[in-house]
């Protein structure tokens, strides 16, 4: 019995970091890991899709033109609607977020990858970032009058004593919370497969009348699958929706 | 000369004919957003999921931020337990706040 469950599978196992090459600076580790590895391959496979797709410029888009020209326009509609004609000079940014995000989503969908935007150090750079971003971009565009997004139209000011430290809580809490949504979607959507796939191991190895039953949770991964390709879009999009409005937010700060 | 002017006229017509395509297309592509509105309408279990982890990412944040600003504020000016207490409960309340916003109704 204690063989089995030690043949058991751990369904952590798959977020464990492994240093190819290790490596430190000033007592600081940058190792290369299998993490630098995935996250180099999902800007690799950004920049590829886009070379690809933009080397030759044709009326009729083939492929990956096509796919190159939808992601654009879906993005760039995104932008538009949540940050206004303004938010535009962000595109750039919003659009390396968003396909970086989503190339390295997919990326982890296939066995035995590395998935790492489930690692919330990842999540919560992006998240950093992004904060950064739209906190310097409110002060330089606005000056003080940026600080007005803590103040709400129309409260008397006994109130404001108690809402503005609770917007300011709210305001800083965006980065914890854009960071948590990522990493937690994509961590209990691989925790879910591996742990089903778990149960197939397990079944087959239990023998008998057991072993009968073992297709289920395979079919269960099937439409877990299924889920998890939209979540991984779909994450993308979130992310990149509310990164647009904060940046909206640092535009136009008077609420 | 003639035929320049010509030309010329030819081009802006052109432009023109060219100018009233991009607007219709234009106007077409905003119609077909505005109707297959961006983000895909779920339902189900994955539509449960993503609002659920939402609204925990939301209130979780909020609450982890006010507990960490009380924590190292206390350190700092040496008023253990008050500050903590304050910022967390502020932090709650900020999570409330958060979650009631992503909640309400659009309008």
């Amino acid at each position: 019995m204690s063989n089995e469950a030690a043949a058991a599978p751990n369904p952590i196992e798959q977020f464990e970091l492994h240093r190819y090459f290790p490596h430190e600076i000033a007592g600081v580790e940058t190792s290369f890991t299998n993490a630098s590895l995935y996250m180099l391959a999902a800007a690799l496979g950004v920049v590829l899709l886009m070379v690809i797709a933009t080397s030759r410029k044709a009326i009729v888009p083939g492929r990956f033109q096509a796919l190159a020209e939808m992601l654009y326009e879906f993005v760039a509609n995104t932008v538009r609607q949540t940050a206004g004609k303004e938010g535009m000079k962000f595109f750039p940014f919003v659009f390396s977020l968003f396909s970086f995000i989503l190339i390295s989503n997919l990326i982890g969908l296939i066995p035995y990858t590395y998935s790492v935007t489930s690692q919330i150090v990842v999540t919560g750079a992006f998240a950093l970032l992004v904060i950064l971003l739209v906190t310097v971009y409110g002060f330089y565009r606005n000056g003080f009058g940026f600080l007005n997004l803590f103040v709400p139209h129309g409260v008397p000011l006994p109130v404001l004593v108690i809402l503005v430290p609770i917007e300011i809580i709210s305001f800083l809490s965006r980065p914890v919370s854009l960071s948590i949504r990522l990493f937690a979607n994509m961590l209990a959507g691989h925790v879910t497969l591996a742990v089903f796939g778990g149960f197939v191991v397990l079944l087959l190895a239990a023998g008998g009348v057991y072993q009968a039953l073992a297709p289920i949770p395979l079919l269960a991964i099937v439409a877990l699958y299924a889920l998890e390709l939209l979540v991984a879009f779909l994450q993308a999009f979130v992310f990149s929706v509310l990164t647009c409005v904060y940046l909206n937010d640092a535009i136009h700060p008077g609420h | 000369m003639n035929e320049d002017d010509k030309r010329d006229a030819e081009q802006d017509a052109l432009n023109a004919r060219l100018e009233k395509l991009n607007a219709a297309l234009r106007q077409r592509e905003e119609e077909r957003l505005a109707r297959e509105a961006p983000p895909p309408e779920r339902s189900g279990l994955s539509k449960a999921l993503s609002v659920g982890l939402n609204a925990f990412a939301e209130f979780a944040g909020a609450v982890l931020v006010g507990g960490l600003i009380g924590w190292k504020a206390d350190e700092w000016l040496g008023t253990k337990p008050w500050l903590m207490i304050v910022l967390l409960g502020l932090g709650i309340a900020a999570g409330f706040w958060n979650i009631y916003r992503v909640a309400k109704p659009k309008d």
